[in-house]
């Protein structure tokens, strides 16, 4: 079985053709600007929306916790106390509660995924997303192989951390990784990740060696990563790889920021770490130079 | 001077500047606003003209408005004509007597231009002339061959006017003159000026003829003429320039605000095979697109007949201008279109040279007297089941209900066929014909193959074919409505169906948690859900058993066949509609065509796209179609096209009929709403046909806005 966020068809920014993209919950890493929050916990949670609700109190009624108080004003979540039974997301006749994720086994997945086969033609197929797909990989990787077998192309999307054991099963089933490289700079890395890229930077230095075809992505904030040091760590990343098509650049966005509230967080938008499309074009023709960029 | 464009690539320049001023003049209004001065000619100087016979009036019209009607020659067009009065601008005999309009026209048909392009006109004249001898002819065929000798003469008074016009100050357009459209084309720029100046008489005398398939009328002229070196690549997109700017020539500043001025049914249909089977797609088929993609053109809705050889060159240029947005771009899936042609019994060469009637239903062009007839499936279902009625009827399942339903369909199917074909068409010695008197339409009539054989006119059984095609519109509301049923009343059992009847009468009112409930935790037609799915499916086919029940208990020749649209008349109906079981209130825009219900869609359109095409569209032999709408973000980049064409492949292997993609975004969307000044050349496309959106009122600008969009970044 393996926690879906959601499985979306009709994805055409999540490598070639048009895709069904799933995404898995549970993360290694906690970025701060992560837009998926949602897929960080491996816990079952659910998003609230205000402005769905009408203040019906069905969900207070079920609630084995006391987690909703619903009045004809107002509807106050306090999610501390949530037993995670989801009995309240059934009981929501508007959708206003709605859960982040479902266990589905690998061969629900399939069946779903399949649904767009008609329109995955040469180049499209299904990607994974997350989250972090790798976390799962136990049960994933059955998944992938069935895939494979049936001849739907399979791209990943990883943060690359992960246990190198997996790597050769992986290499395998996966036609194309979707690898992100956040920052360069390792201390950086530490502080706004959780984590050290030591370990992504050689999984994916390892996952090349085994013939992996990896697009770098490489998410670019605004005075935190934007600087010549840490594109031109890029650029000698993607020289030592033999098998990569080249780097998409993606520039920090704060969509994210709307589930944040969703799921009961603070919405923390950091507005300045956006770039401008000038500032985009500049990386962009300082890495054009030495490196295939990757539009999307 | 810009041409407006969904995608973040700019259109393409590859026209000369004065060819592209002159279209975006066209475009701004400049030769409607000059129809509108000259509405129509007057006919209150004819001599007891109240007392004269139908056909004569209709022929001292057409001398009349051959002989009045303004001459246009603009500086910058390369071939001449022009449908100068504005009354055939709205689809009326552009004359009046004593202040009145007194003739009516025609559309939904393609009128044949092979034979004109090939023969030329004095051919026709022969051959009235010699259908004239046959001594059997009764005084009406008499009559009505002398009319379309009429429509000639006409047809040369108003060609010696341009020939006069042009003498001194146009050479150029002279000498084509001299020899098209009376002699045969010899060359690519003779056949595109015979061709437009006889669509365009057709028009001015207020018909509204598609053109159907230019690159195949034009295409073997061009490619001999490029191989003689007579012309290059891009002289012939200038000549076919003209053409397209010309077609614009209706287009007014400010149009009377309705439904969408750019809809005068002049559809052209691209590529596909030819009567002997092979591809068509030559160069006039890419200078088409290439023309349309620069300028933004939307008055020609292009429908591309696609199939499984169409060449990726193709697809891959349909997509780049699909991309731009405006809907311009359709596509047809040929192979099915001629499995439904081979089993109404069409000949195979007939069925191979189809295109349209200037909308998207499908017929044989210059062959085909053709109507529909529409009408709204879910109003059916709400008298059913009650809504409408003072009494709530007892059902104690769905198939009960289903039931009784097709009872009332059929009831409908049949008074249909009853009304368009029994009471219309009669056999009498033998020969099917109409059986009261008809209004004359000699000068399509001239151009529909049989007319002159037959000595019969268009709406007498003159053309080879006659179809009638009733259109199930509200089919997707219809397969929501019972899945809600099914599952709200009969299988979760949230609420009797007599209390679900009353809530609906009472427009959901004090039932809004069951009401958010429905719409939320039900899944509805356009998200490939079987469930739901199989509804929609099961109505379509039962329909078209019915229709084609009808069509076989009599031998009248008339093909009745079975069509899905709404072409917009959700609009329409949406005040007269009830709530419905799905979650909607009273008034809300429900589906149109056979695309979801808008706001229920929400897994993307290769979803759409099959649910769509899980029912057997083979057996809706008139078409149906789907609209999709997408967000041009999701299509930015060389994946956008990858993807549009992957879109277009997945609805030829899952067996669809017609698709229009619209890539526009509701910012845009809006902006133009507030700002309708900035955003004249906007064109959107709904329900079958082109409309600039500032033309369209507050209503229809809002569906189109609330359309639902696939947006998955
Ligand atoms: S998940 Fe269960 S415990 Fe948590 S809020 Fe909902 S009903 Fe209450
Ligand atoms: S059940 Fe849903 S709509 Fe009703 S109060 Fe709870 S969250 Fe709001």
């Amino acid at each position: 079985m393996l926690p879906v966020t959601k499985i979306q068809r009709f994805c055409t920014k999540d490598g070639p053709g048009i895709r069904t993209t799933v995404f898995l919950k549970g993360c290694p890493l906690r970025c701060v600007w992560c837009h998926n929050p949602e897929t960080q916990s491996a816990f079952n949670e659910f998003f609230y929306s205000d402005n769905l609700c009408i203040y019906c109190g069905h969900c207070a009624s079920v609630c084995p916790a006391n987690v909703h108080t619903v009045t004809p004003m107002e509807h106050v979540v306090n999610r501390m106390s949530c037993k995670r039974c989801m009995k309240c997301i059934d009981a929501c006749p508007t959708g206003a509660l709605e859960r982040c994720s479902e266990w589905l086994s690998a061969d629900k997945i399939f069946t779903q995924v399949m649904k767009d086969a008609a329109f995955y033609g040469a180049s499209g197929g299904v990607t994974f997303s997350g989250g972090e797909p790798t976390a799962h990989a136990p049960a994933l990787i059955p998944l992938l192989n069935l895939l494979h077998c049936n001849n739907i192309h399979v791209a990943m999307e990883t943060c690359g951390y992960f246990d190198p054991a997996i790597l050769p099963e992986l290499v395998k089933t996966t036609d194309l990784f979707l690898w992100d490289v956040k920052d360069t700079d390792e201390r950086r890395h530490i502080n706004n990740t959780g984590v050290s890229n030591r370990k992504i930077i050689q999984n994916l230095i390892a996952a090349d060696s085994l013939g992996a075809k990896t697009i770098l992505r490489c998410i670019l904030l605004k005075s935190v990563n934007m600087n010549a040091k840490h594109l031109k760590g890029l650029i000698s990343i993607y020289h030592s790889l033999a098998h990569c098509i080249g780097i998409e650049l993606l520039p920090y966005h704060t969509f994210g920021v709307s589930k944040n509230g969703l799921l009961g967080q603070a919405e923390i938008a950091h507005k300045e770490w956006i770039p401008s499309s000038e500032e985009m074009k500049q990386a962009e023709s300082f890495l054009r130079e030495y490196v295939h960029i990757i539009h999307n | 001077m810009i041409f407006h464009t969904a995608s973040d690539i700019p259109r393409p320049i590859r026209l000369t500047d004065s060819t592209r001023e002159w279209a975006f003049a066209s475009l701004h209004g400049k030769y409607g606003d000059e129809a509108m001065r000259t509405p129509c000619v007057n006919l209150d100087h004819i001599e007891k003209f109240e007392a004269l016979p139908d056909t004569e009036k209709y022929d001292i019209a057409i001398r009349n408005i051959a002989e009045n009607a303004p001459v246009r020659i603009c500086p910058e067009e390369k071939i001449c004509g022009a449908a100068t009065l504005g009354d055939a601008v709205y689809h009326i005999v552009p004359v009046r007597y004593r202040g009145e309009a007194i003739l009516d026209s025609v559309s939904h048909l393609t009128i044949r231009y092979d034979k004109l392009l090939r023969k030329g006109l004095t051919v026709y004249a022969k051959d009235i002339s010699k259908r004239l001898e046959d001594k059997t002819l009764t005084d009406s065929q008499t009559a009505f061959l002398h009319s379309l000798e009429n429509v000639i003469e006409s047809m040369r008074i108003w060609h010696g006017r341009y020939l006069a016009a042009t003498k001194n100050s146009r050479p150029d357009l002279h000498k084509l003159l001299l020899q098209v459209p009376f002699s045969p084309a010899r060359n690519f720029h003779e056949a595109l000026q015979s061709l437009w100046f006889v669509f365009s008489f057709v028009r001015l005398c207020g018909n509204w003829p598609g053109i159907g398939r230019i690159d195949w009328l034009l295409g073997d002229y061009l490619k001999n003429d490029l191989k003689d070196s007579l012309l290059n690549e891009s002289q012939a997109r200038e000549l076919l320039a003209s053409f397209f700017i010309k077609g614009c020539e209706w287009i007014q500043s400010n149009p009377p605000v309705g439904s969408g001025d750019a809809q005068h049914y002049q559809n052209i249909v691209l590529a596909g095979i030819d009567a002997a089977g092979n591809e068509v797609t030559n160069e006039v088929t890419f200078l088409a697109l290439d023309i349309v993609e620069e300028l933004a053109i939307s008055d020609f809705p292009i429908t591309v007949r696609l199939n499984k050889n169409t060449s990726n060159a193709l697809k891959n240029r349909i997509a780049q201008v699909m991309r731009h947005g405006g809907g311009i771009i359709a596509v047809y899936n040929e192979d099915l279109i001629l499995q439904t042609f081979s089993n109404l019994g069409y000949s195979i060469t007939d069925a191979r040279s189809f295109a349209n009637d200037g909308c998207w239903e499908v017929q044989i062009p210059g062959k085909t007297d053709f109507s529909y007839i529409p009408f709204d499936a879910l109003q059916i279902l709400n008298k059913v089941i009650g809504i409408t009625e003072e009494n709530i009827p007892a059902f104690h399942s769905i198939e009960e209900i289903y039931a009784a339903f097709c009872d009332q369909l059929y009831e409908t199917v049949k008074a249909i066929y009853v009304s368009s074909v029994t009471q219309k068409f009669a056999c009498k010695k033998g020969i099917w014909q109409a059986r009261n008197t008809v209004i004359p339409t000699s000068v399509v009539s001239l151009f529909e193959d049989g007319c002159i054989e037959r000595a019969r006119s268009y709406y007498n059984c003159g053309p080879e074919y006659t179809v009638r095609s009733p259109h199930i519109g509200g089919a997707p509301d219809v397969a929501n409505t019972l899945y809600a049923i099914e599952k709200l009343v009969f299988e979760d059992k949230k609420i009797s169906f007599s209390e679900l009847v009353q809530a609906l009468k009472n427009n959901w009112e004090s039932q809004e948690p069951l009401r958010v409930y429905v719409k939320n935790k039900y899944v509805y037609y356009g998200n490939d859900s079987d469930d739901v799915d199989a509804w929609h499916t099961r109505l379509l086919n039962d329909f078209a058993d019915m229709v084609e029940y009808c069509n076989t208990q009599d031998a009248c020749p008339v093909k009745f066949i079975p069509g899905v649209s709404t072409f917009g008349r959700q609009i329409d109906w949406a005040p007269n509609r009830c709530a419905t079981a799905f979650g909607y209130r009273k008034g809300e825009i429900l589906s149109g065509n056979d695309s979801p219900v808008p706001g229920t869609d929400c897994c993307g359109a290769t979803a759409i796209i099959k649910s769509y095409c899980k029912a057997d569209l083979v057996k809706q032999s008139c078409g149906s179609a789907l609209d999709i709408k997408i967000f041009p973000a999701s299509l930015s980049g060389s994946n956008g096209i990858t993807a549009l064409i992957s879109l277009m492949e997945g609805f030829l292997t899952l067996g669809g009929f017609f698709m229009q993609i619209d890539t526009v975004d509701t910012q845009t969307l809006l902006e133009a709403q507030k700002n309708p000044q900035k955003f004249k050349t906007l064109s959107v496309r709904v329900s079958g046909w082109n409309a600039r959106f500032v033309t369209l009122n507050q209503e229809w600008q809002n569906m189109i806005i609330e359309r639902s969009s696939q947006n998955f970044m």
